[in-house]
C-alpha cells in the first residue's frame, strides 16, 4: 500500500471511533455542567442588571422641577418622583448600597472602577477563548 | 413540520446552539463526545483525563458557537478546541521537547494478530502519537500543528512521519491480508 493509499485509510480509521459506553453519562455530565454555568451567570447578570438598575433609577428620578407650585402636572410628577425614590431607595437599603450616591466623588470613583474592572475581564476572558480556541 | 433534533444537520444545530438552545447542542455533544474523547485518548491521555478535557472543550464550544460556520465539519472544529485544550494541560510537563524514543524491540510486530489503530498507536512515542493525532484525527495543518506544540515545522514533519511509518508496519500487514481492516477502534 502506498502512502497516498495509507494516509487516507488512517484518516478514516480515526473517523471510525466507535460509541462509548459511558456515553449516556457523559452527557448528562456536561448537560449538569452547562445548567450549573448558565445558572450562575443569569444569577449575576440578573444582580448586576438589579443593582445598577436600581441606581440608575433613583438617579433618574432626582429630577429637579424648578416650577415651583406651578402646573398640577409638575407637582404629579413631582410626587410621582419621591414615592419612585423612596421605593428604589428602600430595595437598594435592602441591598445595602442604600448610601451609594453616584454623584457625589467616592461613588463616581467606585463606579468607573468596577466598570473599568468588568471590562477588563471580559476582554481578559476573551483574550483567552481566543488562545485556547 | 418541524425536524426532530435527530434530523437536523450538525450545521442547523450549531445555528441553533449559538442562539442559546442547549438541546441542539446536547444532541451535538451526544454525536460527537465519543469521537473528542476517543481522539484525546489516542493522544495519550487517561480515560479521566480525556473526560475532562472533552467536557471542558464542549464547554467552550457552546460558548463560541457562533464562530462555527459551517466550514468543515463540527467533529473537526470541536476537535481541534479539545486538542488544543489538551496540549495545554500537558504542556507544563514539557515531555514533548524531552521525549524519549520507544524501544522498538520492547513492542514487536505481532502480524498473526489483527491489530486496530488504538493497538498500533501504541508503538509510537507520545509526541509521534500526538502528532498523528492531531494531523489525522483533528485535521490539523503542520503548521497549526508546530504553533499549538511549540515545535518546529520540520520536527513535527518529522514526527508524522516516523508516527506514520510505524502505524504502517503494523497496519499493513493486517489489512493488506485480508484486504480490510475488519476491526477498527
Amino acid at each position: 500500500m502506498s502512502a497516498d493509499e495509507f494516509d487516507p485509510m488512517i484518516e478514516r480509521l480515526f473517523a471510525r471511533t466507535p460509541p462509548l459506553a459511558d456515553e449516556a453519562l457523559f452527557l448528562a455530565v456536561f448537560q449538569a455542567r452547562l445548567e450549573k454555568r448558565s445558572r450562575w451567570r443569569s444569577l449575576i447578570l440578573t444582580a448586576a442588571a438589579v443593582i445598577g438598575g436600581g441606581l440608575a433609577l433613583r438617579e433618574g428620578v432626582k429630577v429637579n422641577f424648578s416650577d415651583e407650585g406651578g402646573a398640577p402636572v409638575v407637582q404629579g410628577l413631582r410626587s410621582a418622583s419621591a414615592a419612585a425614590q423612596g421605593v428604589v431607595q428602600t430595595g437598594l437599603d435592602g441591598l445595602g448600597l442604600g448610601s451609594l450616591d453616584l454623584m457625589s466623588g467616592s461613588g463616581m470613583v467606585m463606579f468607573w472602577a468596577v466598570a473599568g474592572a468588568l471590562v477588563a475581564m471580559l476582554a481578559a476572558g476573551a483574550v483567552k477563548l481566543s488562545q485556547d480556541v | 413540520m418541524t425536524k426532530s433534533l435527530r434530523e437536523l444537520h450538525d450545521v442547523e444545530l450549531a445555528v441553533q446552539a449559538a442562539a442559546g438552545g442547549r438541546r441542539e447542542y446536547g444532541e451535538l455533544v451526544r454525536r460527537h463526545g465519543s469521537a473528542v474523547r476517543g481522539l484525546l485518548r489516542r493522544m495519550g491521555a487517561a480515560p479521566s483525563l480525556a473526560d475532562d478535557v472533552a467536557q471542558d472543550a464542549f464547554l467552550q464550544g457552546f460558548q463560541r458557537c457562533a464562530e462555527f460556520r459551517g466550514q468543515g465539519t463540527f467533529a473537526g472544529w470541536i476537535k481541534k478546541i479539545a486538542a488544543r485544550l489538551y496540549l495545554k494541560r500537558v504542556a507544563h510537563e514539557a515531555r514533548y521537547v524531552a521525549e524519549s524514543e520507544v524501544d522498538e524491540a520492547a513492542t514487536p510486530v505481532d502480524h498473526a494478530r489483527t491489530l486496530d489503530l488504538d493497538e498500533a498507536m501504541k508503538a509510537l512515542n507520545e509526541t509521534e502519537r500526538v502528532c498523528v493525532s492531531l494531523c489525522h484525527g483533528a485535521g490539523m495543518s503542520h503548521p497549526e500543528i508546530a504553533a499549538a506544540m511549540n515545535l518546529p515545522l520540520g520536527t513535527v514533519k518529522s514526527h508524522v512521519k516516523r508516527g506514520l511509518d510505524k502505524l504502517r508496519a503494523r497496519l499493513q500487514p493486517a489489512t493488506d491480508a485480508g484486504g480490510r481492516s475488519s476491526h477498527v477502534g
